[in-house]
């Protein structure tokens, strides 16, 4: 074998013997016929060990089998092959990764297929890891691929779902304006009777039909007490089933706060007097709101009876009024007392109907509890708002804010 | 994992797997078998005939390759036999668009297209040339139609290549999972090799048809599919019930089918013959033609 090898040429024979590549030729049958130092050291074969052997075996099991059906075919069928991957297996049965060129040609008589094997390191590492990269890419692939179609599922699920949610709205919508006509109806139902009593206890009272005894007077005092207080209770009920029911109009027109202020204080001025409670109004007479002026003399009417009721003897209640926003577009009335206060985190319920800040306070002080939330309806209906800030045993401020009448 | 085709390896599947925007009548399919079943099969198996004589001889390309791999040996049974060469769906210059991965995924898949074959020509006393894991495909197809066949022959036969104590088939499970990786390995090298072959030799049109010709799978996948349908089979209980004759030809030193497996086909086939070849390796007809013909004339003369 070494004389094959070094009769050519000695300059070249030394040069193939120890180029950096492992060179070996073979005949079509596997059989080895010659093979360089270096592929002997690359293996840990002696070189007399490599004499007779085939090259299968000098290969891992699974090149092998790689040899005989892909590569041996291509030499035989093309005469060449060329980059291909063969693990080698070495003689103490590890791998080494390599990359074969081979050409296959007639010598001595004999078809001789040569062959040089370049050892492979990073190269194997990049080539495995982009294998790696391609297989993740393609399961990457195929999960999103997946996840679109759940997407897609679930997206009809969505559509199916706000279908149904829609439906469930439009019923809830329903039953909301059912149960606000059932309310305005029954409301005004109630008063007609409540008012036949009213009116049949003035005429007991006057002694129309006859002398009544004090004691009869002093029950039909109370029976006209209870009166008032339903036919007031039935009122606010009808009031807010009305704004629910969106039955209210707005009779919308320029009008002046302080005029407004002024209005409603004759009707708060006994109750003040009577419960010692100081008062003031301090409005500049030329704000004016594009309003409808009985709503919101019914809103100052309850913010102030509120704030009387809640507020102590020697306390005070003062209104204000003020313009409001960055070009005056709003106003502001501000009905502010010095009562017991709303503890913070009952503040945002006042507005909800039916809620009063607590029990005591609803034994003190009567009423349906849908004032402020009929309040505020109101404000809302006509483009303003009503808020409150409040701090205990200090004081509560309701504001009401409105769309301003701005100069034209 | 192979779910997907790559971009670059699967050139041809590529090109046969998407719609052509024109519709091309001359390779159509689906056109082919709504009028004549039998002229499909023949484009879709790329199946040649050639020869002066009558009886059929049926020559079948194992795992790796095409009908090219015959070339050595068919020209000497042209003169007393028809021969035919085919390639199976996802081999050689099939129609790789026909290619269904279920129909693949096992033997019996690949046994159809033989038969396919054999039924287009209306072939009958057969003798089957069957290399590698074809000697088993053409042992499921005789099973099925015995009486189309008058012979089997087989050369480098394996029932079942992973070993399965006390049957020794010369490789265990991690053996198979390596080719697998060299395979994986080297259809990056060749599409990358194989793409700029073709370009530079774009004035040599025959050059690259040689090219293609001499790559028997160049798609990664269904080479992948091909190779885990051969060498994860275990046919060993078709064996007994062959009914066709049969010629073992077993090569001296064959790593894929070493002589224990040769010697378990002999011992389990009826009216089978063993014969040992001189010839070393997987692939005697590529390596030791004029001793494969010799052989194999030998067995049929001696009818």
């Amino acid at each position: 074998m070494t004389d094959r090898l070094s009769d050519v040429d000695i300059g070249v024979d030394s040069l193939l013997d120890t180029a950096p590549c492992g060179f070996v030729s073979f005949a079509d049958d596997g059989t080895i016929r010659a093979a360089n130092t270096t592929l002997c050291e690359m293996l840990g074969y002696a070189r007399d060990e490599l004499q007779g052997r085939r090259l299968e075996s000098l290969l891992n099991l699974g090149s092998r089998i790689f040899y005989q059906t892909h590569f041996f075919p291509l030499v035989k069928l093309h005469g060449r092959a060329e980059e291909i991957f063969l693990l080698l297996r070495s003689k103490s049965g590890d791998d080494v990764a390599t990359l074969c060129n081979a050409v296959r040609r007639q010598r001595g008589g004999e078809w001789i297929t040569d062959c040089i094997f370049t050892r492979v390191y990073e190269r194997q590492k990049f080539e495995d890891a982009l294998l790696r990269a391609k297989k993740a890419a393609e399961e990457a692939n195929e999960q999103l691929e997946r996840q679109a179609m759940e997407l897609e599922m679930s997206e009809q699920q969505l559509l199916e779902q706000g279908e149904e949610l829609e439906r469930q709205r439009t019923l809830a919508e329903e039953a909301n304006r059912a149960k606000s006509a059932f309310l305005a109806t029954m409301s005004h139902e109630l008063r007609t009777p409540l008012n036949a009593i009213g009116g049949y206890v003035q005429l007991l009272e006057l002694g129309i039909q006859g002398p009544i005894t004090e004691k009869q007077a002093d029950s039909l005092v109370r029976i006209s007490r209870a009166q008032r207080h339903l036919l007031r209770l039935i009122n606010d009920v009808l009031n807010l089933a009305r704004i629910e029911a969106g039955r209210v109009e707005y009779n919308l027109a320029p009008c002046s706060l302080k005029e407004m202020a002024d209005a409603v204080l004759p009707m708060v001025e006994p109750q003040l007097q009577s419960r010692g409670v100081r008062y003031s109004v301090a409005i500049a007479p030329e704000l004016t709101a594009y309003t409808d002026h009985e709503k919101v003399q019914q809103i100052l009417l309850n913010l102030l009876s509120n704030a009387t009721k809640f507020t102590p003897a020697n306390g005070s209640v003062t209104v204000t009024g003020s313009a409001d926003g960055e070009r005056g577009e709003r106003v502001r009335l501000v009905v502010r007392d010095t009562g017991v206060g709303i503890p913070a985190e009952r503040l945002a319920q006042v507005f909800e109907p039916f809620v009063q800040v607590d029990d005591s306070h609803a034994r003190r002080a009567e009423g349906s509890g849908l004032g402020l939330a009929i309040s505020r309806d109101l404000a809302r209906g006509m483009g303003g708002e009503l808020t409150a800030e409040s701090e205990v045993n200090v004081g509560s401020a309701f504001t009401l804010t409105l769309p301003a009448l701005l100069p034209t | 994992m192979w779910g997907r085709l790559p971009p670059v390896a699967c050139r041809l599947s590529s090109i046969a797997h998407r719609p052509s925007p024109i519709p091309d009548s001359h390779q159509s399919p689906v056109t082919m078998y709504s009028f004549n079943m039998d002229t499909s099969v023949l484009t879709r198996n790329n199946v040649r005939v050639f020869g002066h004589g009558t009886q059929p001889m049926l020559f079948a390309h194992g795992f790796g390759c095409d009908q090219n791999m015959w070339r050595y040996v068919t020209p000497a049974f042209a003169d007393d036999y028809k021969v035919i060469v085919f390639d199976y769906v996802g081999s050689g210059k099939s129609d790789l668009s026909a290619y269904d991965p279920k129909r693949y995924s096992t033997l019996a898949g690949y046994a159809e297209d033989v038969l396919d074959v054999i039924h287009s020509l209306d072939l009958t006393d057969i003798i089957l040339v069957g290399h590698s894991v074809s000697s088993m495909i053409g042992l499921l197809a005789a099973n099925q139609e015995p009486e189309r066949f008058a012979r089997l022959i087989m050369v480098g036969p394996s029932p079942r290549y992973i070993n399965d104590p006390p049957y020794v088939g010369g490789f265990e499970r991690k053996d198979i999972e390596g080719l697998l990786e060299t395979m994986e390995k080297n259809y990056i090298g060749w599409a990358n090799f194989l793409a700029p072959a073709i370009m530079k030799n774009a004035d040599r049109p025959e050059l690259s048809r040689e090219l293609e010709e001499s790559f028997c799978s160049t798609d990664p996948v269904i080479a992948r599919r091909f190779a885990e349908a051969t060498f994860f089979s275990d046919n060993r209980a078709d064996l007994a019930g062959i009914r066709v004759p049969s010629l073992i030809m077993q090569c001296s030193d064959d790593l894929i089918a070493p002589f224990d497996v040769g010697e378990y086909l002999h011992r389990t086939m009826p009216q089978s013959t063993l014969r040992v070849l001189q010839a070393t390796g997987h692939c005697p007809h590529m390596s030791h033609p004029e001793e494969t013909i010799g052989v194999i004339r030998e067995y049929l003369s001696g009818r």
